[in-house]
C-alpha cells in the first residue's frame, strides 16, 4: 500500500509524537509498503492561528501523488487529522489539550473573554468534525480514548505503540534516577529536583531538551543541586539505552499524559518507574508495586519512592521485569496488523 | 464570560422556570450567570452576552420580549410558534396596530386581514385556532444573535424561516431520580397522562382508544393529570365512551412531589400533541427519568425520541385505532415496557445528562458570543495569504477555499 503518515512539526522541536511517526514510517516500509511522512509546521497562537494553521491540513490534496493513488492516511495528533481523504485513519497521540483539560490551568491557552472562549469551542468543533470523518479511530492510551470520548462522544480503539528503537539492555543499577521526557513543564521535571532538594542521597540524570531547561537549570542552581543533577541535554541512542540500563529507577509524571514512550523504554531495560496518580497514559502500564510505584504528585513522596526503589535492589528488579513482560506484548508487528486490519 | 439569563424563575408555574431551576446550577460552574429579575428591562453593566429563554406564554416571557428588544442577544428558544406571545404583547396591551404588523409582516396582506378579522371578533383568535399555521416567530429570530434548541425540529424550523446564525441543539437536561415511593393506584396496567386535559394533547383520542383497550383488558386504569380546559367537556365524553366507572382515575393539578409520585406508579406514559408548538414536554423527560416506557404523537420533538424509547403514533385519521394498538402492545408485553423503560433511563442519564446538558449549553453561548469574531479573524487570514499568492475573489482557487472553511466549520 501506499501510506502518508502525517505529522505537524513544530520546528526544532522533537519528543514523542516525531519518534512515534518516524518509527511507524520505518515499521511500515521494513514490511513493503511504500511509506512516507507528511509534515507541515505548526504554529497555536496567537488568536485563530490555532485554527488557520489547523486548516493549512484541509487544503493539501493527499488523494494522489505524482499520477499514484495514496491509499491510506494515517493521521497523528492535532491539527493532522483535519486533512481529507476517502481512506483516514487516525492513529491520535493527542488533540489540542489546551483547549480541553488543560483550560483554564496554568497550562492553558484561552482566556476568558467571549472571543477566547468561542476560540477554544471552535478547535472543539473542528475536532468533532475532522475526528468524526476517519474511517478508523485509534488512540493511544485509554486515557486519550477516554478524553475523546468524553470532549467529541467518539470512541476509538487503543492501541498502544513501542516505544522507539534502543539497543535495550539491562545492567545494574548505579543508584541514579532517570528522566528522559522532554523538558517542558507538563513533564514536571522540577517536582523531580524538588525531590533530590529534599533526599540528600538522591542522584538525578535529565536526558534530553526543551524549552524549560533553562527554568530547570536555574531551580538545580538554587537548590544547590550541581553535582547530583546532571543535565545531559539530548543524547544519542546508544547513551540514552545505557542510561536506561544503569539506572535505579525511571522517573516520569507529566499532567494527565497521553500515552508516553517513558515507562515502555524503562520495561525494556528492566527498570521500574516512578510516576503519579494524577499522571494520565502512564498509568495504563505502571501499577503500583508491580511494575514500578505510584505516589501522589509530591516532592517529598517522590523523592521517598526513588530512595526506596534504590535501596530495594531486588525489588526493583521484579518490578522492572514485570514491566518487560508487558511491554514485550507491544509489538510493531500487531500494531500495524491492527491498523490496517 | 459573563451572562444574563433572562428567564422565568420559580416561584413562577411554568415548565420553564422548572428547566431554569433545573439547569442554572450546573451551567454556573461553567459561566458567570446572572439571573436578572423580572421585568429588568437591560441587561447589566459588564454582561458579555444576554440570553433571552422565550416560550409561547405571554405572562412568563412578555418582559423578556421587551428587553430583547432594547438588547438583542441569545435565545434559549422553547416553542417555535409564538402567536400567543405576540399576541399578548400586542393585543394584550391594547396595541392593536402592534398585532397587525406582525401579521403583515409575516404573512402580507392575507395575514393583516385576518388580524383584523381576529380583531373585529369575526374569526376565532388565530393563537388558539390556528396557531401553528401563523408563528409569528419572525421578530424574535431577527433578534435572536444565535439560538439554542431543544430539537432537530425547531432548528429546521427556523432555518426554513430563513434565520441564518448559528444553531445549537441542545436536549432538555433530564431531572434526577428523586426517588419517591410510588402512588399507591392500582391498575393493569395503569397509564398515565400528564398535562392540561384538552384537545390538543389529544385527549378524546387518547380517550377513544383506552375505552378499545379496557374492553379487552378491564384492570387497565387511565390515571389523567391536570387541569381541564375551560370548554372541554371531560365528564360527558368519560359517560359517551362507558368510562364512568373505576377505569378512569382524575387528579388535577399537583405538586412536583405529587407528580413524580403519580409518574412513579404508572406502568405507560401517554403524551400527545397536535399541533405541536415545538415544544419539548418536561413530563416525558421526567418519565425518561423514571425509566418508563412512552406514547408519543409523532410530531416536533416528541417524534425524535428513538425508537426503543417510545411508541410514536400519527396524527390523522387511524390515531384512535393505532394509539389502541400501541397501548394494548403495552399492556401486553411487559417485557415490552421493561425493554422500553430501561432504554429511557439509559438516554435520560446519556443524551439528557444534565452536566453534558450545561456543557453544550455553555459552549454555544460561548459560540454565540464570541464565535462571529473568531470566524472573521480566520477569514481575514485565510483570504490575506490567498490574495498575496494572487488569489482573487471569486475565483474557482478561492471557491475552493471557502468550500474547504465551510466543511469544517471555519466560515467560508
Amino acid at each position: 500500500m501506499r501510506i502518508a503518515v502525517l505529522r505537524p512539526q513544530v520546528p526544532f522541536a522533537r519528543g514523542g509524537a516525531e519518534i512515534f511517526t518516524d518509527e511507524l514510517v520505518a515499521e511500515l516500509r521494513a514490511r513493503g509498503h511504500e511509506a512516507d511522512l507528511v509534515s507541515v509546521p505548526f504554529k497555536w497562537y496567537p488568536g485563530a492561528r490555532v485554527l488557520t494553521q489547523a486548516f493549512l491540513w484541509r487544503m493539501l490534496d493527499l488523494e494522489e501523488s505524482d499520477g499514484r493513488p495514496i491509499d491510506v492516511v494515517v493521521a497523528t495528533k492535532f491539527p493532522s487529522y483535519v486533512v481529507r481523504h476517502r481512506e483516514k485513519r487516525v492513529w491520535l497521540v493527542h488533540q489540542f489539550r489546551q483547549a480541553y483539560e488543560l483550560d483554564g490551568t496554568e497550562l492553558g491557552q484561552f482566556g476568558g473573554s467571549p472571543e477566547e472562549r468561542a476560540l477554544r469551542r471552535q478547535v472543539q468543533e473542528l475536532d468533532r468534525r475532522a475526528l468524526g470523518e476517519a474511517t478508523r479511530l485509534f488512540a493511544t492510551s485509554a486515557n486519550v480514548a477516554g478524553r475523546l470520548e468524553r470532549s467529541t462522544g467518539l470512541v476509538a480503539e487503543v492501541l498502544p505503540h513501542p516505544p522507539q528503537a534502543l539497543p535495550y539492555r539491562s545492567s545494574p543499577s548505579q543508584g541514579f534516577v532517570l528522566s528522559a521526557s522532554r523538558l517542558d513543564r507538563a513533564k514536571r521535571i522540577d517536582l523531580l529536583l524538588e525531590a533530590a532538594t529534599r533526599e540528600p542521597a538522591l542522584e538525578v540524570v535529565i536526558a534530553s531538551d526543551g524549552p524549560d531547561r533553562e527554568r530547570l537549570e536555574e531551580i538545580a542552581r538554587a537548590r544547590r543541586l550541581d553535582g547530583r543533577v546532571r543535565f545531559e541535554g539530548r543524547v544519542d541512542a546508544e547513551q540514552l539505552a545505557q542510561l536506561y540500563a544503569t539506572c535505579s529507577s525511571v522517573y516520569y509524571a507529566p499532567v494527565d499524559e497521553d500515552f508516553g514512550m517513558g515507562p515502555f523504554e524503562a520495561f525494556l531495560s528492566g527498570k521500574p518507574v516512578i510516576t503519579t496518580t494524577d499522571a494520565g497514559g502512564p498509568l495504563d502500564v505502571v501499577s503500583d508495586r508491580e511494575t514500578g510505584l505510584v505516589v501522589r504528585p509530591d516532592a517529598a513522596e517522590i523523592g521517598g519512592a526513588a530512595t526506596w526503589l534504590r535501596e530495594h535492589e531486588e525489588e526493583a528488579a521484579a518490578f522492572g521485569m514485570a514491566g518487560k513482560a508487558l511491554a514485550d506484548e507491544v509489538t510493531w508487528d500487531r500494531a500495524i496488523e491492527r491498523l490496517f486490519s | 464570560m459573563r451572562v444574563a439569563y433572562f428567564s422565568p424563575m420559580p416561584p413562577e408555574s411554568s415548565g420553564i422556570a422548572d428547566y431554569s431551576a433545573l439547569l442554572l446550577p450546573a451551567l454556573r460552574e461553567r459561566l458567570d450567570v446572572h439571573v436578572v429579575k423580572r421585568g429588568t428591562k437591560r441587561p447589566p453593566r459588564g454582561t458579555d452576552l444576554a440570553v433571552y429563554h422565550i416560550g409561547n406564554n405571554p405572562d412568563g416571557h412578555g418582559w423578556i420580549l421587551d428587553a430583547m428588544r432594547r438588547q438583542p442577544g441569545a435565545v434559549v428558544l422553547h416553542d417555535f410558534v409564538l402567536h400567543h406571545l405576540v399576541a399578548g404583547v400586542t393585543i394584550g396591551r391594547r396595541d392593536g396596530h402592534g398585532y397587525l404588523d406582525a401579521m403583515e409582516r409575516e404573512h402580507g396582506v392575507v395575514g393583516r386581514l385576518l388580524a383584523h378579522g381576529v380583531l373585529d371578533k369575526r374569526l376565532p383568535p388565530l393563537w388558539e385556532a390556528r396557531p401553528e399555521e401563523f408563528p409569528l416567530a419572525g421578530e424574535v429570530l431577527s433578534l435572536a444573535t444565535g439560538l439554542v434548541v431543544h430539537s432537530r425540529y425547531v432548528a429546521d424550523r427556523a432555518r426554513a424561516a430563513r434565520f441564518d446564525g448559528p444553531i445549537a441543539h441542545v436536549p432538555h437536561p433530564a431531572w434526577p431520580d428523586p426517588g419517591v415511593e410510588p402512588a399507591a393506584i392500582a391498575g393493569d396496567p395503569l397509564i398515565g397522562a400528564f398535562g392540561n386535559v384538552n384537545q390538543s394533547k389529544r385527549v378524546p383520542q387518547l380517550l377513544e382508544a383506552f375505552a378499545r383497550v379496557r374492553a379487552e383488558h378491564p384492570g387497565a386504569r387511565l390515571l389523567l393529570v391536570g387541569a381541564t380546559s375551560p370548554g372541554f367537556d371531560l365528564e360527558r365524553r368519560l359517560q359517551r365512551l362507558g368510562l364512568g366507572g373505576d377505569g378512569i382515575v382524575r387528579e388535577g393539578y399537583v405538586d412536583e412531589r405529587r407528580l413524580w409520585e403519580l409518574m412513579a406508579a404508572c406502568h405507560v406514559h401517554v403524551s400527545l400533541r397536535s399541533p405541536t408548538m415545538g415544544e419539548t414536554s418536561g413530563t416525558a423527560i421526567r418519565a425518561l427519568t423514571l425509566g418508563k416506557p412512552l406514547v408519543v404523537s409523532d410530531v416536533g420533538w416528541f417524534a425524535e425520541l428513538p425508537d426503543g424509547v417510545a411508541l410514536r403514533v400519527a396524527v390523522g385519521d387511524d390515531e384512535v385505532s393505532d394509539l389502541a394498538a400501541a397501548l394494548r402492545l403495552l399492556a401486553e408485553r411487559p417485557d415490552a415496557r421493561a425493554s422500553m423503560g430501561a432504554a429511557a433511563r439509559a438516554l435520560a442519564t446519556t443524551e439528557h445528562d444534565l452536566r453534558r446538558v450545561a456543557d453544550l449549553q455553555a459552549s454555544a453561548f460561548e459560540r454565540i458570543a464570541g464565535g462571529g469574531a473568531v470566524a472573521d479573524d480566520v477569514v481575514r487570514d485565510v483570504s490575506e495569504a490567498a490574495g498575496e499568492v494572487g488569489i482573487a475573489p471569486g475565483s474557482p482557487e478561492a471557491s475552493e477555499i471557502a468550500r474547504r472553511l465551510a466543511e469544517v466549520d471555519l466560515g467560508g
